[in-house]
């Protein structure tokens, strides 16, 4: 069966659903089972990749716990980092009436002491923004008293939607820098920064992707200052402003920092879409190049990189090329990233499937630049995707797939998404492989290895087990929704928040 | 009696390992059958709430939550409107019998009317309305747990019909084992096998109805150190269902285990029934632990040890590790500070002869300092403890409690017989895989 005009909120291209977005005429919010992570915890989730840098929330505790666990926790399971605290205020009912100033200020002196950081960032929380503590004015008068700089973030729950925590800090982070010099820019010719970084939940991003990216830059003869903000020093954030170039690790939230650097210092910034497969890998390189003059060893290592995987990539490409290829479209940058990926280097006509028209504003950058490079990919937005209820939702975008695919010859089309959906088609997990980059050259093989090992064993039918755990016969299944994380990443206050109480098999990356 | 710990740098900033109100009141609600929860609060909250319902693993697909998702202008002008069409899409969407209505800090300081909404839904919507007010500034999870709790009084039926040999058990959520269901469940075998009726437990697994019913329960019983004192008073004030077992710790360990069992038996004339179950408990553990004897005892002897938990697990595993595996608990830090909590612990180390090192309410940094100070030989606590124990050099942690990242597939209790064992089995794996000998580093010693 094919799907039906009934199901389709949308089927059209990126420009057209951008443009019906940007004049109201398609539903742009979440629905309020799908809520995401809140101002306060993106803006403290970029906070947590600065080292020796102290968060102290004001606010009560939970706001502070909350992110602790998510993100200080994680982080020392997935990259072995060392326990990091995460502070509170811990305002109670009777600061709520009178005010937590004196809290405030007794809590910046008491961190000063006890932690010698670098930096204080003071994180407001809804409670503290509403009641209207003068936060400014008391980090203007403790400044001068105390060892840290200190830095206000106003990051109320309810100041903004989930991106904007993101934006915020990275434009506060840059009031840290040192305004370059001469001196110090010919110091730094052949030195860039990744920008668009975080520490966290994430285990692959910081271990394996950024490793990536530096082993290519270095491959090049470069040098890096800096991952901003992943595990980075207030030394290496001053000096920032002066490298040749600023690489952006996440088009979409490395931008906000690279374009206030290069406003702010004429830092330039070599924006791409995430680098995934060969051509956003090159164009990623060459980018960079360009600022560090470096071109001709730039192309020489391109060359290196491909001969190494080449065997393999060359054998998808044969079996790919004018295949349809549905794109899970739930996390909006990964998936224009791997259209891109699958057009420009497979030769493929993808459809991203069910983009949430939400992140036509939350990813604005990301389809800006798609836009202007010309690239408009096809998305089919199926009613499921609006449907209130978290479980409601994924069970019914999972019948609209199976009938859209219904409509489909099965040997024309593959998956590339989730393995927690179960299309009758050859299904392409990104995810699937760990321990090794998604971006970059290293990145391409393994997208090569996924597709040549899904289309190899696409014989076997999927797992009756794994099926039902996710689908159950009777209302029964997952016990959390942390499990479901790479298929409905919007529902979650982050891409892989499980720290918390983790006991079961919860999904490890993202 | 303890020697109290006190720490400076300490009276404005704190590192919670603790959440707040919001995911105890959450803690309660998950408990309830067929009820949806709405909170009316910014999206950010909505992580809480989930993390509540984490921590029953309560399954996906029951898991029926709306956020209002409030942002700037509803905190000015107020988001009633909001709210209500909430409220008729989850009753339309979900369909439950219930729908907790729930205010988090910026409704709560906004002054939303939330009784008054909830009030004025109760006829446009299928489901019974129950509105609660939870702040996060209004106190701790343990707080919330009590606050959650403490809603549910009013729906709990006056009945001067008493049920014979039956308990109601309260707060079994507010324990740190991973899967404290299990204890829970333990618990509910042990009053089964003894004839003894559960009448409602407050709250897992309940409706509507059986919360309307608890006031027909002969007895209370707590199944946490931490939370439910309140409530417990509450009930035997309105209701006249008097709390027992309230003042020996909870049943971890062989001792610990038959005082409970036996005090259980007294209270409802069943300790001949009592006696086999401790026989036969006693046997088990015993045969299990002598094949391991070698692997044990020289390594448990006189194992200096600091021991973080919640009064719930804490307190109950001091005689244990006491008496029974030879080990010192020289420092003992509580998550929660209730005087309930003190009282109980003095007590127990008062009975034992130690005199350990003490903390109530800690948090991260004080958890941290007193370990880098402790000099001891092994930690028993969370994924936390053992991440800071790898930082200030204590190279023995034991993974036991919440949050941990031991994969638990079989739920395991660690109340009763079995419980002891599934204690020592992760001390005696988290032991093994503690010490290389290529890592240990001779020039350290002196």
């Amino acid at each position: 069966m094919a799907i039906t005009a009934e199901n389709i909120e949308f089927h059209g291209t990126l420009s057209e659903l951008y443009q019906l977005a940007k004049e109201g005429k398609i539903k742009t919010s979440l629905q309020g089972s799908h809520t995401r992570a809140c101002k306060f915890w993106t803006a403290t989730k970029i906070l947590s990749g600065i080292k020796n840098a102290v968060i102290l929330t004001h606010g009560p505790s939970g706001c502070a716990y909350g992110v602790k666990q998510a993100y200080k926790l994680t982080n020392c399971r997935n990259s072995g980092a060392a326990y990091e605290p995460i502070i509170s205020t811990n305002i109670g009912e009777k600061n709520v009436i009178y005010g937590g100033e004196k809290e405030l200020i007794g809590a910046l002196k008491e961190v000063d002491k006890k932690y010698k950081p670098d930096v204080i960032f003071v994180a407001t929380s809804c409670a503290t923004g509403i009641i209207g503590d003068n936060v400014d004015e008391i980090m203007d008068n403790m400044e001068p008293e105390l060892n840290a700089k200190l830095m206000s973030i106003h990051c109320e729950g309810f100041s903004g939607e989930y991106r904007s925590g993101f934006d915020l800090v990275f434009k506060q982070i840059v009031k840290l820098m040192d305004k370059p010099t001469e001196e110090s820019k010919a110091a730094m010719l052949d030195t860039v920064n990744i920008v668009g970084g975080k520490m966290g939940a994430e285990r692959t991003e910081v271990d394996t992707d950024v490793k990536e990216l530096v082993r290519l830059i270095k491959g090049m003869g470069a040098k890096i200052n800096s991952v901003i903000a992943g595990n980075c020093t207030l030394e290496e954030i001053k000096k920032a402003p002066s490298v040749a170039v600023n690489c952006g690790l996440c088009l979409d939230i490395g931008y906000a920092i690279g374009k206030s650097m290069e406003e702010e210092y004429g830092t330039p910034i070599n924006s791409t879409i995430l680098p995934y497969g060969i051509a956003a890998t090159e164009k990623w390189i060459m980018g960079a190049a360009k600022y560090l003059k470096m071109e001709e060893s730039a192309k020489a290592l391109m060359e290196r990189e491909y001969e190494a995987i080449k065997e393999e990539f060359e054998e998808s490409k044969k079996v790919l090329k004018d295949k349809i290829a549905i794109v899970e479209g739930h996390d909006a940058v990964k998936s224009l990233s791997i259209a891109h990926m699958l057009k420009s280097d497979f030769g493929m006509r993808p459809i991203i499937f069910n983009f949430h028209p939400w992140s036509t504003e939350a990813r604005q950058t990301s389809i800006d630049y798609l836009l202007e490079t010309g690239l408009d990919p096809e998305i089919l937005i199926t009613k499921g995707t609006l449907a209130f209820g978290k479980y409601e939702s994924m069970k019914q975008t999972e019948d609209e797939l199976l009938d859209f695919l219904g409509g489909i010859d099965p040997k024309s089309v593959v998956y590339f998404g989730s393995s927690l959906s179960f299309p009758n088609i050859p299904l392409v997990d990104l995810n699937a492989i760990l321990n090794r980059p998604r971006f970059g050259y290293r990145g391409a093989l393994k997208v090569a290895k996924c597709i040549n090992t899904a289309l190899k064993y696409s014989f076997r039918p999927r797992s009756s087990v794994f099926k039902e755990m996710v689908f159950p016969k009777e209302e029964a299944g997952l016990a959390s929704g942390q499990a479901l994380t790479p298929k409905l990443s919007q529902d979650l206050p982050d891409c892989t928040v499980y720290a918390h109480k983790r006991r079961r098999g919860q999904c490890m990356m993202n | 009696m303890y020697d109290e710990l006190t720490f400076e740098q300490c009276n404005h900033s704190k590192d919670p390992i603790v959440s707040c109100a919001l995911e105890g009141v959450a803690g309660v609600i998950a408990g309830i059958k067929d009820a949806s929860i709405v909170i009316h609060s910014p999206q950010g909250c909505a992580a809480t709430v989930n993390a509540a319902y984490d921590t029953h693993e309560v399954d996906f697909t029951r898991r029926k939550i709306g956020c209002t998702r409030l942002f700037e202008s509803d905190v000015i002008m107020g988001a009633s409107d909001k709210l209500k069409r909430l409220i008729k899409e989850a009753d339309q969407t979900f369909g439950n019998k219930v729908i907790f209505v729930i205010g988090t800090c910026a409704a709560d300081i906004i002054g939303e009317d939330l009784e008054g909404i909830c009030r004025d839904m109760e006829s446009e919507v299928n489901a019974k309305l129950i509105p609660i007010m939870a702040g996060g500034f209004r106190g701790n999870s343990y707080d919330g747990l009590d606050l959650g709790l403490n809603s549910l009084l009013p729906f709990i039926k006056k009945s001067d019909v008493k049920i014979e040999k039956s308990v109601n058990i309260i707060a079994p959520q507010g324990n740190i084992n991973p899967t404290w269901w299990a204890d829970l469940d333990w618990v509910k075998d042990i009053l089964n096998t003894l004839g003894i009726k559960v009448q409602t437990v407050l709250a897992k697994d309940i409706s509507i109805d059986d919360l309307e019913k608890a006031g027909m329960a002969s007895a209370n019983i707590i199944l946490s150190h931490d939370v439910g004192y309140q409530f417990a008073e509450e009930m035997r004030e309105t209701h006249g269902v008097p709390l027992i077992l309230d003042d020996i710790p909870l049943p971890v360990g062989l001792k610990n285990t038959s005082k409970w069992l036996r005090r259980l038996g007294e209270y409802f004339s069943v300790s001949e029934k009592v006696e086999e179950i401790i026989k036969k408990g006693e046997e088990k553990v015993m045969t299990i632990l002598r094949r391991r004897a070698l692997m044990m005892i020289p390594r448990y002897h006189n194992c200096r040890i600091a021991l973080s938990a919640d009064a719930t697990m804490g307190i109950a595993l001091v005689r244990m590790l006491f008496e029974e595996l030879e080990m010192i608990p020289e420092i003992i830090l509580i998550r929660s500070d209730t005087p309930e909590g003190r009282k109980l612990l003095d007590q127990e180390l008062k009975d034992l002869g130690l005199s350990s090192k003490v903390a109530f309410g800690i948090d991260g940094y004080q958890i941290k300092e007193t370990l880098k100070n402790s000099g001891v030989d092994a930690v028993l606590g969370s994924a936390w403890e053992k991440y800071m124990a790898e930082e200030v050099g204590v190279k023995i942690a034991f993974d036991v409690l919440t949050p941990t990242n031991m994969d638990v597939y079989v739920d395991k209790a660690y109340f009763g017989y079995d419980g002891m064992l599934n204690v020592l089995e992760v001390i005696a794996n988290d032991w093994e895989r503690a010490y290389r000998s290529k890592e240990i580093d001779l020039e350290g010693y002196v």
